[in-house]
């Protein structure tokens, strides 16, 4: 094998971390929706290309790139809390399958209707000025927008966080999850908090696909290749562990970016290579809780 | 069947008993449909189609509906039978028998390397790792280019004549000899298929999707019988690729897609999961509305999409399963 | 067998979930033959030990012994198979299989598990020892019904039929009577007492009063560890079990 300076490597880390930023926040939602309503949304990658095509068409309309960084996560939050409303909710104590294959339905009716609107060529967005160029790390120059990436995924670990821990909201979630008839009988409307939940979920979703927009571009079947990645990152990091899905979606990133530049055609394989390594080791995930899910 | 039901027989006579008939007689029943499939629809190239995409269903539908076990892998077993069968057509020059003999023998392979980590999880989670695991045998077949033609797809899947004993020999590029082959070979699978339901095997599979502490605690095994459904439906599935190959002449890298994978979900739904015809029938109700549709519009996935979610909140037993039910009331 | 030897011996159990011990040291033996009831109050670990001694869950601590053989830590199945069998704290049947079914395939695993190709009816024997066994629990005329149809009752008499279809040597019962008539009940513990002849019993139950009269012997359980064993009267007489359910209805 070639010797690699160690600073490449270090950029290669560091890039590596930046594109499990996209995964943290993607996970952080699938978790999230997961941990309190256990469900699956199979939409999720489409909800993703959904928030990139929202940014394309504001965009579009003459907003700037910080402004649809605002609407983009409250608009696909909002198709979230409308799906919820009206498509998962007839199916709560039914099979733990069916809003799975529901929202798995929803995914081709939104990819569809995306190439409807927009048509199936992928559109190029441009790196808003600010973040444009590269900045210096320490051991190299490093594009400023991957590092702006880092940034905001942190941000919103940190605000779901201070959300989960230090707030009466947090306070309800977390005792949801655990069992939701606590909820009922602390006499707290138990579909209000999981429409909200889901919104939340979906929305960040769509955060993710509008900061993943400049790096790849938006195209109507983006999602697809990133709900198979963002199963991975659950898988590894434990169904329902917001902290799994930090870890792991960083973990995910760094292992991918170092195989595509020591061995580039493992690249794709390496990360559900990664999974394979975790179910046979500690099947229920880094830090998932065991049993429940293992057979 | 109770008294009560008496006003519906009268208004269908002879009816119910025929629903009884089918579901006694399911392997001939489906046999005179693979025989009145050509008659029925508009080209013996969509009636070649509705055979080996039905088998796929079925074969998804023996874990599926069977096993309680929903897995969204399901292309990486079609597909392994389908470049296995290419790869022996194309590369080989393999005589039909033998690039059909290899087409289960590669999705049960395929299915066991995807099984042996898959069956440690359950529910939900077999789903998400199914997924990815297809997710990364469509990155393998998409790389090995020089067996796969990668993204340009396999090509060269001429299957040109089907030698019989007594030397006789028939024109393997005439679309009814195809459907022959298919249909004959869907056929048996079809009776294996039943035969392994009926099997001590299939009694604790279905166990096991009724009650899997349940039946751990009788001294069932999970991961085995999880494991060896997975590996029967994977010998399924590769057949109905290997099929698919030869009557396509080709094996395109979307075959290993997650699309197709959804598309077996699809057809079980829609047809009906509980019951032995409903995936066949899924998928002549597919195609058929596919091939309508295309007429109008090019977004097909929206109409699919949408008749999928319609069937999953309000049929959940699809098109067949309401069909029998409706009759035998 | 003969009565009185060890059919099952726990030595020093102890099983802990994360921080929590909720069994610690529990040594006691199950002789052959015999009725051996283990009570306690809510919260005493009964389910703990329940769960290890059928094999759900292995020890932190301990070991277990089957006929003399080490059978720590094997998996569930196993356990099933070398014949311990079990009834669920909260009724465990195949709801969409028929009664008779659900007997069959359990008597199927002891003999048939993955055989894809041959057909089930041709089996020896299963049938008709399912339909013994139907008979023997008083639900014969219900046997071509869903499972899941049945009354509470119903399922756990099944649930019983369904345990003593692999011909177990020992009979494992978790709380079998709860959500129970009083004469379901009573029916139930004749049933029991009758089963304590042909093989070893094991019956985990909350309410003392219940298994006085049936036992052959009592374990009793008390924060996580053996507070009290012997026979009913020995234990009726123990001055700690009476402080331990003093204030309950015993």
């Amino acid at each position: 094998m070639v010797d690699y300076p160690l600073d490449l490597l270090a950029l290669q880390v560091f890039a590596g971390l930046a594109l499990g930023a996209v995964y943290v926040l993607l996970a952080l939602g699938l978790s999230l929706i997961f941990g309190m309503l256990g469900v699956v949304n199979f939409a999720h990658g489409a909800l993703f290309a959904l928030g990139a095509y929202v940014g394309v068409f504001l965009l579009g309309t003459g907003w700037n790139f910080w402004a649809a960084l605002v609407a983009v996560p409250l608009a696909v939050g909002a198709a979230g809390l409308l799906v919820e409303r009206f498509l998962v909710r007839p199916l709560y104590g039914r099979p733990v399958d069916d809003p799975l294959l529901l929202t798995f339905g929803l995914a081709y009716v939104v990819v569809e209707a995306i190439r409807i609107v927009f048509g199936k060529q992928p559109e190029p967005v441009e790196t808003p000025e600010l973040l444009a160029g590269a900045v210096f790390i320490g051991v190299g120059y490093f594009p400023l927008y991957r590092v702006f990436l880092i940034g905001v995924a942190a941000l919103v670990v940190l605000a779901l966080w201070l959300l989960l821990e230090r707030t009466r909201w947090g306070l309800i979630l977390r005792a949801g999850a655990r069992d939701p008839t606590i909820l009922r009988v602390l006499g707290v409307d138990v579909g209000r908090v999981w429409l909200l939940v889901f919104g939340l979920g979906t929305g960040l979703a769509g955060l993710a696909g509008w900061l993943a927009a400049p790096l790849q571009g938006a195209a109507p079947e983006m999602g697809v290749p990133v709900l198979a990645e963002a199963f991975v990152v659950t898988v590894v990091g434990g169904m329902g562990s917001l902290l799994g899905a930090v870890v792991a979606g960083l973990l995910v990133g760094v292992t991918y970016s170092m195989t595509s530049l020591l061995a580039p055609e493992m690249a794709k394989v390496s990360i559900f290579a990664l999974m394979a390594v975790v179910l046979l080791l500690r099947p229920q995930g880094l830090f998932g809780r065991p049993g429940g899910l293992m057979a | 069947m109770s008294g009560t039901a008496a006003p519906t027989r009268a208004r269908l006579p002879g009816l119910a008993p025929l629903a009884e008939w089918g579901m006694r007689h399911r392997v001939f029943g489906t046999w005179l449909a693979l025989a009145a499939l050509p008659l029925l629809l508009p080209s013996t190239a969509l009636a070649t189609s509705v055979v080996a995409y039905g088998l796929y269903a079925l074969g998804f539908n023996l874990l599926f509906g069977w096993g309680g076990l929903l897995s969204f892998g399901h292309a990486a077993l079609l597909g392994g039978g389908a470049y296995a069968t290419g790869i022996a057509i194309a590369h080989y020059g393999a005589p039909w028998w033998a690039a059909i003999g290899v087409a289960p023998v590669a999705g049960a392979g395929v299915a066991f390397l995807m099984g042996v980590l898959a069956v440690r999880t359950r529910g939900i989670y077999f789903a998400m790792v199914t997924l990815a695991l297809s997710q990364c045998a469509y990155h393998v077949a998409y790389q090995a280019v020089g067996w796969t033609g990668g993204e340009n797809g396999l090509r060269g899947v001429n299957l040109r004549e089907v030698a019989l004993p007594f030397g006789m020999v028939l024109d393997g590029l005439d679309p009814r000899v195809r459907y022959g082959l298919v249909a004959v070979a869907a056929g048996l699978a079809v009776a294996a298929v039943s035969r392994v339901l009926d099997s001590p095997f299939g009694a604790a599979l279905a166990a096991l999707r009724e009650n899997e502490a349940r039946a751990r605690a009788c001294g069932y095994d999970v991961r085995a019988v999880r494991l060896l459904a997975f590996v029967l439906s994977g010998a399924v599935c590769g057949l109905a690729g290997g099929l698919l190959a030869i009557h396509l002449s080709v094996v395109p890298v979307e075959t290993m897609h997650y699309a197709t994978s959804g598309l077996a979900v699809m057809l079980a739904i829609l047809g009906g999961m509980h019951s032995f015809f409903g995936p066949f029938a899924g998928a002549a109700a597919f195609l058929l509305l596919e091939s309508a549709v295309a007429r109008w519009t090019e977004h097909w996935p929206l109409v699919a999409g949408t008749v999928f979610m319609l069937c999953v909140l309000f049929f959940r037993e699809g098109i067949w399963g309401t069909l029998v039910g409706w009759l035998r009331r | 067998m003969t009565a009185g030897g060890a059919a099952l011996r726990a030595e020093g159990l102890g099983k802990s979930f994360g921080g929590f011990r909720a069994l610690s040291g529990v040594s006691a033996e199950f002789r052959a033959g015999l009725l051996t009831s283990v009570i306690g109050p809510n919260g005493a670990g009964k389910s703990t030990f329940f769960n290890l001694l059928t094999g759900a869950f292995p020890p932190s601590e301990g070991r277990i012994l089957f006929g003399g053989r080490d059978i720590t830590g094997l998996p569930q199945h196993r356990f099933a198979r070398l014949g311990i069998a079990k009834s669920f704290q909260i009724t465990a049947v195949f709801p969409r299989l028929s009664v008779a079914e659900n007997v069959r395939v359990a008597a199927q695993a002891l003999v048939s598990r993955l055989d894809f190709w041959s057909h089930r009816a041709r089996l020896r024997g299963l049938e008709e020892r399912s339909a013994a066994l139907l008979a023997r629990v008083g639900l014969s005329h219900r046997a071509r019904r869903a499972a899941g149809e049945l009354a509470h009752g119903e399922q756990r008499a099944l649930e019983v039929a369904m345990a003593l279809a692999a011909d177990p040597a020992l009979l494992l019962l978790d709380e079998p009577t709860a959500g129970m008539s009083p004469e379901e009940t009573r029916g139930f513990m004749d049933l029991a007492r009758a089963l304590a002849g042909e093989r070893t019993v094991v019956l985990v139950e909350h309410k003392m009063k219940l298994v006085m009269g049936i036992s052959d012997r009592v374990l009793v359980l008390h924060h996580g560890e053996l507070l009290a064993e012997g026979t009913p009267a020995e234990i009726r007489a123990d001055e700690r079990v009476r402080r331990v359910y003093l204030g309950q209805r015993a």
